[in-house]
């Protein structure tokens, strides 16, 4: 799915990192931020479900799931930091696609919980 | 094999009282994914003695009951949301976006019924003469139907049935034949509720169905939403036999794109309202009229990026336009281009002949037709497919005058930054539903949604105080106890 070009395809590719992640975190036996994966997982359902507004749902540009790629066999320091430095790109790069400003919101928090980590 | 769908009837599920069948057709796979009951008048007739025995109990019912069972029909379809989204592509061929976008608008809906306990509330006054009271109340009618369309089959069907129930009434609905299984879902949703039998009741079928509907005396009143034809006969035939009939029609949306517009931010708003649902919606953008000198752009843009959309199936995230939902309206919508062409009008972008791979369905690229003129068919008469008209007109009064010449009055919408502009759009236009810069004027659950001219036929609207009009009886009580 390398063309992220409407709302729905942004929030389900996120879940779909987001449960990489939760993976991740788990091989890696932290169960913290495992659980912090799923909990965004949830967040992000409830978006693309409750914030999809059938009246303005218009075309997304310039974001492709190519440049978000998790190489999840790197499980040093650096390998995990490579991870969530992508995650808090994506949302970076995604939030602002959105023209619904909940949607927005959500995306920014997910994003904002990387910040801390890193 | 693929299943034949039941009726629901008494709270039970029912087989119909025929053997005939007609097919459930995927448009993206053209697979046969369900069969549909051809339900008559005997299955009607079962409906509503259902109904009417289901109502005597339910109007008791106390109204914040009703309502709680609102509460928890909503959060089943939020636990079955993604369900719901998909069965609606498969049956209707829209986006997956576009068809969790329809469920989350039936949804706010069924949170208006929620608040039906504060909405049937009325009036009254001490003392209209020495120690006399009067109060109005408001009682549940009877025994409601509606006849819904194909092209949003989960989201029309809410607009009247938590409304009708939560008042009191009972129910009976006949979603289209063509996309009958999320009501099959929604039915089961109910079922799970476990409301008295009788109080909602479901009738697969066309035609026969339809007709039986329109004919029961028993029947209080009638909510429909498809064509002009139909719903001019509808009201005409419902009315006569006596029913409260809303029947809401087809469309000719008008847009006006003024020269002070953001042309960016315009068209892709437009390109949505024109092609969302493979425009198959009453509130598509069916004509963009461009002002003086905005027409050059609008036209350049609106080509350059609908010419980008992804057509495809709506089960691939990434498809930004589906299918239309059968063979005849793919000839329809194809027919109307090439009448356009022969009447002298070009095409800028067509959408016809497109392939999508994998799938042999009914897909229609988007088409944009320019040099039309007001008396073309094109102009005048609804495509119901993602075709979208351009004209001229030289200044803000000719624009109106060209939408205020359409026989229909479903919507309209206006794209400028001047406040004047919009003020005398909205004040002259004669559309039920106005747009200011916004290209699919839907109203919410709480706002009547509006229609005028051969866009509607009756005099209170879906959703909104209007539907609580709609679905009760007013009685005015006076009294005196000295």
């Amino acid at each position: 799915m390398p063309l992220l070009n409407n709302f729905g395809a942004v929030f389900t590719f996120a879940i779909q990192l987001e449960d990489t992640l939760h993976d991740y975190y788990q091989t890696l036996d932290d169960s913290g931020a495992a659980q912090a994966a799923k909990k965004r997982i949830e967040k992000l359902e409830r978006a693309r479900r409750e914030y999809v507004v059938e009246i303005t749902l218009e075309p997304i540009e310039d974001l492709d799931s190519d440049d978000y790629v998790l190489d999840t066999s790197e499980t040093t320091e650096a390998g995990r930091a490579t991870i969530e430095d992508t995650m808090e790109r994506f949302y970076k790069d995604a939030a602002p696609k959105m023209n619904v400003r909940q949607a927005q919101r959500i995306l920014e928090k997910c994003g904002k919980q990387f910040e801390r980590t890193l | 094999m693929v299943k034949t769908l039941q009726n629901y009837i008494g709270g039970e599920w029912v087989d119909a009282s025929t053997d005939k069948t007609t097919p459930v057709i995927n448009p993206a796979t053209c697979d046969i994914i369900a069969e549909v009951p051809e339900s008559n008048a005997t299955d009607v007739d079962a409906a509503v003695q259902a109904a009417l025995e289901g109502f005597e109990e339910w109007r008791q019912t106390p109204i914040l009951s009703r309502a709680q069972y609102m509460s928890r029909l909503k959060t089943i379809c939020e636990d079955r949301f993604e369900e719901i989204s998909k069965t609606v592509v498969e049956e209707n061929g829209k986006t997956l976006d576009e068809a969790r976008g329809e469920i989350r608008r039936g949804i706010e809906s069924i949170d208006f019924a929620m608040g039906v306990p504060f909405l049937m509330r009325n009036d009254g006054l001490e003392d209209i003469s020495s120690g006399i009271d009067e109060t109005t109340i408001r009682q549940p009618a009877g025994v409601f139907a509606a006849i819904t369309p194909f092209n949003f089959p989960f989201m029309v069907p809410l607009w009247f049935l938590p409304t009708a129930i939560t008042c009191g009434n009972s129910f009976i609905l006949k979603p289209s034949p063509q996309t009958p299984i999320s009501m099959q879902i929604l039915y089961e949703i109910l079922d799970d509720l476990d409301l008295p039998e009788g109080v909602v009741n479901l009738v697969q079928g066309g035609i026969p169905a339809s007709e039986a509907i329109l004919e029961h005396p028993q029947i209080t009143g009638i909510s429909f939403v498809g064509s002009t034809p139909v719903a001019k006969l509808i009201y005409e035939k419902g009315t006569r036999a006596g029913k409260r009939v809303q029947a809401q029609g087809g469309a000719k949306n008008y847009i006006a794109v003024l020269p002070d517009a953001d042309i960016n931010a315009s068209v892709r708003n437009i390109l949505g309202a024109a092609y969302g649902c493979a425009g198959q919606r009453c509130l598509a953008a069916a004509v963009a009229v461009g002002v003086g000198d905005a027409y050059d752009g609008l036209r350049d843009n609106l080509v350059d990026l609908a010419s980008g959309l992804k057509v495809g199936y709506g089960l691939d995230e990434t498809t930004q336009m589906g299918t239309v939902v059968n063979d005849a309206a793919k000839e329809r919508i194809e027919r109307m281009i090439q009448n356009a062409v022969d009447a002298g009008a070009t095409i800028a972008l067509d959408g016809r002949g497109v392939k999508v791979e994998g799938y042999d369905g009914w897909f229609v690229g988007p088409t944009i037709i320019e040099n039309v003129t007001r008396d073309m068919e094109i102009a005048t008469e609804e495509v119901f497919g993602p075709v979208l008209a351009l004209m001229k007109a030289d200044d803000f009064d000719e624009a109106v005058d060209i939408v205020n010449n359409s026989h229909f009055g479903n919507a309209a919408s206006i794209f400028t930054s001047s406040g004047k502009y919009a003020r005398d759009f909205k004040y002259r236009v004669n559309a039920g539903n106005i747009g200011v810069n916004i290209g699919v004027a839907a109203p919410s659950a709480s706002f009547p949604f509006g229609g005028q001219k051969d866009s509607f036929f009756g005099d209170l609207h879906g959703q909104g105080m209007d539907s609580i009009e709609f679905y009760t009886e007013r009685k005015v009580v006076i009294e005196r106890w000295v």
